[in-house]
């Protein structure tokens, strides 16, 4: 372990960490966003759920290498590129726990609602999705940790990619395993934190989660 | 504090079917035509599968109708917008359906917080209905359902109902989920709050014996979803209407019927009473003259003191006090004739004396004449 090395590249770590995160916030957004429209579709219309899990299964077992390669010459090592596999990944977590924390919720209090005249749009937004909460939280940590984890293979498509991934590919070009360290550790330090940050984002959002236990 | 009128419901030849063969009668209705006047609590009552849940389910539109109209205040509830036809009735299910993400106050605040009120006029109504239920607002208002016993869910369920104070309630086995005792509280509780409130509300439940006590009118359902008989309580336990209403109401109907009847129905026997220091000869001339063989000995103010036996009333001399034995039990006005029976039995006595909010004797019951009253009525004058 070249101390040195690392104490002279704190910069660029840092610079690295933060684009890193860029990378995978954007992957989980996008996937997050797309995955809620798949959810409540495959909930509302029961045809729709088969072939919607089906397909993110799919692009689940899709090897990023490979979809690289398709991709690179059609939309060349762009950002895009970058995110594509990422996004695609994303999906079978968040469509999976969306969709089950949707179907989770009690048919007594799908009556009730309905029954005291919530309009279908109001009854989603302010009882099936908050009572999805917990589920949604689980997948959106999943859904992270993988994708923090995955970033760094986007180096692959070079230095403006693949965050903390970089140095992992060079640290290997280059035999030079205190850079591969260097990459690895941080990513897995990042992936810890924000899994921290959500638990007790969740925390937050379902006050009435926890007080289950209490009684 | 009901400023909403009750609304009249009115089921005109109301039909649902459901395709599919062999289990497509179950909570079929056929032709229900039944009219709950407002103000009423009208129970629906029947074995499961009857249709019941359906035909309360039709009322907000839950389920809509094959055929037939559902009259509220005499406008089709077809032809109100399906949202606001909901939010203005009151509707509470067996298993409460409180929305676990929200606090108690929130809750209750459901209907006027889809109308639009502003957020302290929730908060202040939410407060009034937990205190109209029983519940302290300062302890309940911020708790989560979970945090509820099974009784206290229930009130809130029943809170929830009345945010709005809608004409109309829908009550799905609203009680169904609680303990014996429990249920009993609730039902109770209800009794009272309806007395004030005075909605019109539709009732339903599997339990005869719930039906009676809580329904102004009764509309018993057998299986396929037909009325087999709608009437008071009274009517139906006198007159069942077919073998299956019979069958349904029990064996006990008679019992039933006891406790639907209280001591201010009865025509009392009139009692022959003396008061303590009258002539005793002139007393004992008056009991051996009554069929009835005690004399009531009263104090001054009419109130009971004891029974003296009429061999036992002295032929000269003043009535003591001494003289007198043990009471029978004390009946008042309100005092259901199946509670006086079994006083009566208990007490191992002939007669129970009923006396009134100052304890003044009234008269004398005996248990024929309460068994006189629950008689199969003559089916028709003359």
């Amino acid at each position: 372990m070249d101390i040195p090395w690392v104490l002279d590249h704190l910069d660029e770590l840092a610079l690295r960490t933060l684009q890193h995160f860029g990378l995978a916030a954007l992957a989980v957004g996008v996937g997050f966003v797309l995955s809620m429209g798949l959810s409540i579709l495959a909930v509302r219309v029961r045809l729709t759920m088969g072939p919607i899990v089906t397909l993110t299964g799919i692009f689940y077992t899709i090897p990023s290498l490979a979809l690289f390669a398709a991709l690179v010459p059609v939309t060349g090592l762009s950002l895009f590129t970058a995110e594509v596999p990422l996004v695609l990944y994303t999906l079978l977590i968040f469509v999976r726990n969306i969709s089950a924390g949707l179907d989770g919720v009690p048919a007594d209090v799908i009556e009730a609602a309905d029954g005291m005249g919530y309009p279908r749009r109001t009854r989603l937004l302010r009882v099936e999705l908050p009572l999805a909460v917990p589920l949604i939280v689980a997948g959106v940590r999943l859904a992270s940790v993988s994708t923090i984890g995955l970033v760094t293979i986007s180096g692959i498509l070079g230095d403006r990619f693949g965050g903390l991934g970089f140095f992992i590919f060079e640290g290997y070009r280059r035999s030079f395993p205190t850079e591969i360290i260097a990459g690895a550790v941080p990513s897995v330090i990042l992936a810890l934190l924000v899994d921290r940050l959500l638990v007790e984002t969740g925390a937050r959002l379902t006050p009435w989660f926890k007080t289950r236990t209490s009684t | 504090m009901s400023s909403h009128p009750a609304a009249t419901v009115t089921f005109d030849h109301v039909t649902k079917r459901y395709s599919g063969t062999g289990s497509g009668l179950r909570g079929a209705v056929e032709d229900l035509c039944i009219e709950v006047p407002a103000g009423k609590i009208c129970v629906l009552v029947g074995p499961s599968g009857c249709g019941k849940t359906t035909s309360l389910k039709m009322v907000n539109r839950l389920i809509e109708p094959t055929s037939g109209r559902i009259l509220i205040d005499g406008v089709d509830a077809a032809a109100h917008d399906v949202t606001e036809l909901r939010r203005s009735i009151g509707y509470v299910i067996q298993q409460v359906g409180l929305f676990p993400h929200q606090t108690v106050g929130e809750n209750v605040a459901t209907v006027p917080r889809l109308l639009g009120w502003a957020e302290d006029r929730r908060r202040e109504r939410s407060d009034e209905l937990l205190t109209l239920v029983g519940l302290d607002p300062a302890v309940q208002r911020g708790r989560y359902p979970s945090q509820l016993s099974g009784g206290e869910r229930q009130r809130v369920g029943v809170a929830r109902a009345l945010a709005a104070d809608p004409p109309l309630m829908l009550m799905d086995e609203p009680f169904g989920a609680v303990d014996p005792i429990v249920r009993e509280r609730l039902q109770n509780e209800f009794l009272r709050l309806q007395a004030d409130l005075a909605k019109t509300i539709l009732f339903v439940t599997h339990d005869i014996d719930e039906a009676i006590k809580m329904g102004d009118l009764v509309a018993v359902m057998e299986i396929g979803g037909k009325l087999a008989q709608f009437g008071t309580p009274e009517e139906i336990l006198a007159n069942p209407a077919s073998d299956f209403v019979a069958r349904f109401v029990g064996a006990d109907r008679g019992l039933k019927r006891l406790a639907l009847a209280n001591i201010g129905s009865l025509e009392l026997r009139p009692a022959v009473t003396a008061h303590v220091g009258d002539d005793s000869s002139e007393a004992r001339r008056r009991i051996l003259a009554d069929p009835f063989e005690f004399l009531l000995l009263v104090d001054a103010t009419n109130r009971p003191i004891g029974w003296i036996g009429q061999r036992q009333v002295p032929a000269s001399g003043v009535l003591e006090e001494e003289m007198a034995s043990p009471m029978s039990p004390l009946l008042d006005q309100h005092t259901t004739l199946k509670d006086a029976l079994a006083m009566l039995i208990d007490a191992e006595v002939q007669a129970g004396i009923a006396v009134d909010e100052r304890g003044a004797v009234l008269g004398l019951v005996t248990a024929d004449m309460i068994t006189e009253r629950v008689r199969p009525a003559p089916s028709s004058p003359g």
